[in-house]
């Protein structure tokens, strides 16, 4: 160890969410090992258990500012299984389309932050152009407009039916707590129908600055950032891609089906791992089972999120986003894609899905029949819910005393499940990039850019100021003497 | 002039919360049209969407200094954030100066003109419970009478 040399980039993340990539160099300047370091945010199942599990769908969009309609849509789907009953066919209808104007919503905006900055700057260019700024120089004034807009408009119908724009409250066991107007209908329409076409534009400004810049392809194809793993992802009944409900399906790093289940038998698949350097547990499939952090067949590491649920699937179930979801794998050269920054493009070609299914929701006529719940008869005992959210597959898991008091409660974040795949690809990374030593911003950017492409969120629940902290990278000597300090700022 | 009171943070996160607690406090007190009181456990974007369309926005928020001093009350400009402003490599901490340099290239007439912050230095903030420590909840009273203050209400909140 002591001739080890360190580089810490610290924090990759804001104040409160201190996550910590830290990058061990050997005597000869390459790398030896990376480590990935979030802190954790403790007691929360201490803090529910002995509530009321209809808490729950308020309690748990508390947990984090950035993706509360995820949790609030597992935690009522898992009040209808604690309770077993079945939400009414158009309260299952207002529940979806609301989630889906949320899962595009969210995918736009970090298309726009996260890939954005990388792709329509470079992912080299100068630090102080590297942001959404320097985006809006590329793409011209009023994309940025048009970014707001979409996203105001999508806000808006989480609101309409969700109560409050952030932190929806709307979600019963067995339906919904209020029904649609009409007059509702027509913005949620109007909403559709913007978010279709920005969708459209985003993919054609892709196709336009990505895929037609050969270095960006190279980038986006090249090794540094590939993995063979298993993927996962809610399927419907057609095995095509839905962020809402349906079976839980896994295939195997050849793309064959290695797995379909329930969601209340994820603990028959999915078991965590523990290291000794991390707080954070590490998903892996139980039937493969704990190899390390590696890839391949023989290792149970497994994939969530974008590119993750489109492998895992037969399709869309839309129109144009099936189009997009052909594009996407005749370009990278057929199913399943390994490449890891395919993510963004994956995450646009959702955003498209989520917006078709917001449209063709919202044109439904039974979206304002009043039959928008089925009070619960049952006695409760335990229940499992599963969506996808953004960053990837959510469960909930509760069980219950007789009255409905919490006795235990259990969450595997989207994030979790993406764990060891992101502490590898940051790993393959900095081993690729970084070589005698030698380390610039811009190579320090590229090992991040392993890490976006996940948009992990672990920095759930705080906003403490200033929201941010300087992002350093401190280069150690052999003897752990620092010899350069580089800051964002 | 319409003016914003608006407390972030998240209740269920310690002291974090503390900013909600004010604010919560002071909609009970403040009776006012042109003044609006609210809370929100919101970052970034979200923010702007609070605060557009006022002419003086007031925040009271948590933030964790070097030194740790917890229950210190910080009076900020936003001036004083400016350095701060960077690209983010996570979207969902898009920081507080980088998101009003935002609002004000793409919704410069809905920016208000003037931003006073307070920010109150914490401790515990990663563990979920209601209950702030006792050096943050001592604070609230002082950083209330410091919001009356600045909204010129000092004097009718003594009266009470």
């Amino acid at each position: 160890m002591s001739r080890m040399r360190k580089i810490t980039i610290d924090p990759i993340t804001r104040l409160e969410g201190h996550g910590k990539i830290e990058i061990f160099l050997n005597a000869a300047g390459d790398v030896d090992r990376a480590y990935l370091q979030i802190p954790e945010l403790r007691g929360f199942e201490k803090f529910c258990e002995g509530r009321p599990a209809e808490e729950m769908p308020r309690i748990t969009t508390m947990i984090c500012g950035v993706c509360p309609t995820a949790h609030h849509m597992a935690s009522t789907k898992t009040l209808d299984d604690l309770w077993k009953v079945e939400p009414t066919s158009t309260a299952k209808k207002i529940r979806r389309l609301m989630y889906n104007a949320f899962q595009a919503e969210d995918h736009l905006l970090h298309f726009f932050y996260l890939a954005g900055p990388d792709f329509f700057v470079g992912p080299t260019a100068a630090t102080a152009e590297r942001n959404i700024l320097g985006v809006i120089g590329k793409v011209g004034l009023e994309v940025g407009g048009k970014v707001i807009e979409a996203r105001k408009r999508l806000r808006n119908v989480v609101r309409i039916i969700g109560g409050k724009p952030v932190m929806p409250s709307c979600g019963l066991p067995g339906g919904v707590s209020k029904a649609i107007t009409e007059e509702e209908r027509k913005t949620l329409i109007e909403a559709g129908e913007y978010a279709v076409d920005f969708c459209q534009f985003a993919l054609k400004a892709f196709d336009d600055v990505v895929l037609k810049n050969k270095d960006y392809v190279d980038l986006i194809t090249g090794d540094v950032y590939k993995h063979r793993t298993y993927y996962m992802g809610l399927v419907d009944e057609n095995n095509k891609v839905n962020f809402y409900d349906g079976m839980i399906r896994v295939v195997d790093p050849d793309g064959k089906e290695f797995a379909k289940f329930r969601p209340q038998e994820y603990l028959d698949h999915i078991r965590e791992h523990v290291e000794p350097w991390s707080y954070m547990k590490f998903c892996y499939l139980k039937n493969v089972g704990w190899k390390g952090f590696t890839d391949g067949e023989d290792s149970g590491i497994y994939r969530v999120a974008p590119l993750a649920r489109l492998n895992a699937s037969d399709g869309m179930a839309t129109p144009l986003a099936q189009e997009a979801y052909e594009k996407l794998f005749e370009t990278l050269g057929g199913k399943p894609v390994h490449n890891t920054l395919a993510f963004h493009w994956a995450r646009l070609v959702e955003a498209l899905y989520a917006s078709e299914r917001v449209l063709e929701l919202a044109r439904d006529p039974e979206l304002t029949s009043s039959d928008i719940v089925n009070l619960p008869t049952e006695t409760p005992k335990e229940g499992v819910g599963v969506v996808e959210a953004p960053r990837g597959t959510l469960f909930h898991h509760y069980q219950t005393d007789e009255t409905g008091i919490l006795t235990g409660v259990n969450l595997i974040v989207a994030t979790t499940n993406n764990m060891a795949p992101i502490v590898m690809s940051v790993e393959k990374a900095a081993k690729s990039l970084i070589h005698k030593g030698e380390v610039s911003d811009g190579l320090l950017n590229m090992i991040e850019m392993a890490f976006r492409a996940y948009d992990p969120c672990m920095a759930c629940g705080t906003h403490a100021l200033p929201g941010q902290m300087p992002l350093e990278i401190v280069i150690c000597d052999s003897e752990s003497n620092e010899i350069k300090r580089l800051s964002r700022f | 002039m319409k003016t914003l009171i608006l407390g972030i943070g998240n209740a269920i996160l310690g002291d974090d919360g503390i900013g909600v607690h004010v604010a919560q406090e002071l909609a009970k007190r403040i009776n006012d049209e042109k003044i609006d009181v609210m809370d929100a456990d919101t970052s970034g974007l979200g923010l702007l969407e609070n605060i557009a369309g006022y002419d003086k926005v007031i925040i009271i928020d948590a933030i964790e200094t070097g030194s740790g001093d917890i229950g210190g009350i910080y009076k900020l400009r936003l001036e004083d954030l400016v350095n701060t402003v960077d690209q983010t490599s996570w979207p969902h901490g898009m920081n507080f100066a980088t998101a009003i340099e935002f609002g004000r290239r793409f919704a410069a007439n809905q920016m208000p003109k003037e931003m006073v912050i307070f920010a109150i230095g914490v401790g515990q903030v990663t563990e979920f419970t209601e209950e702030m420590t006792a050096k943050a909840t001592e604070t609230v009273p002082e950083v209330i009478n410091l919001v009356l203050e600045e909204i010129g209400w000092a004097h009718r909140a003594l009266l009470r």
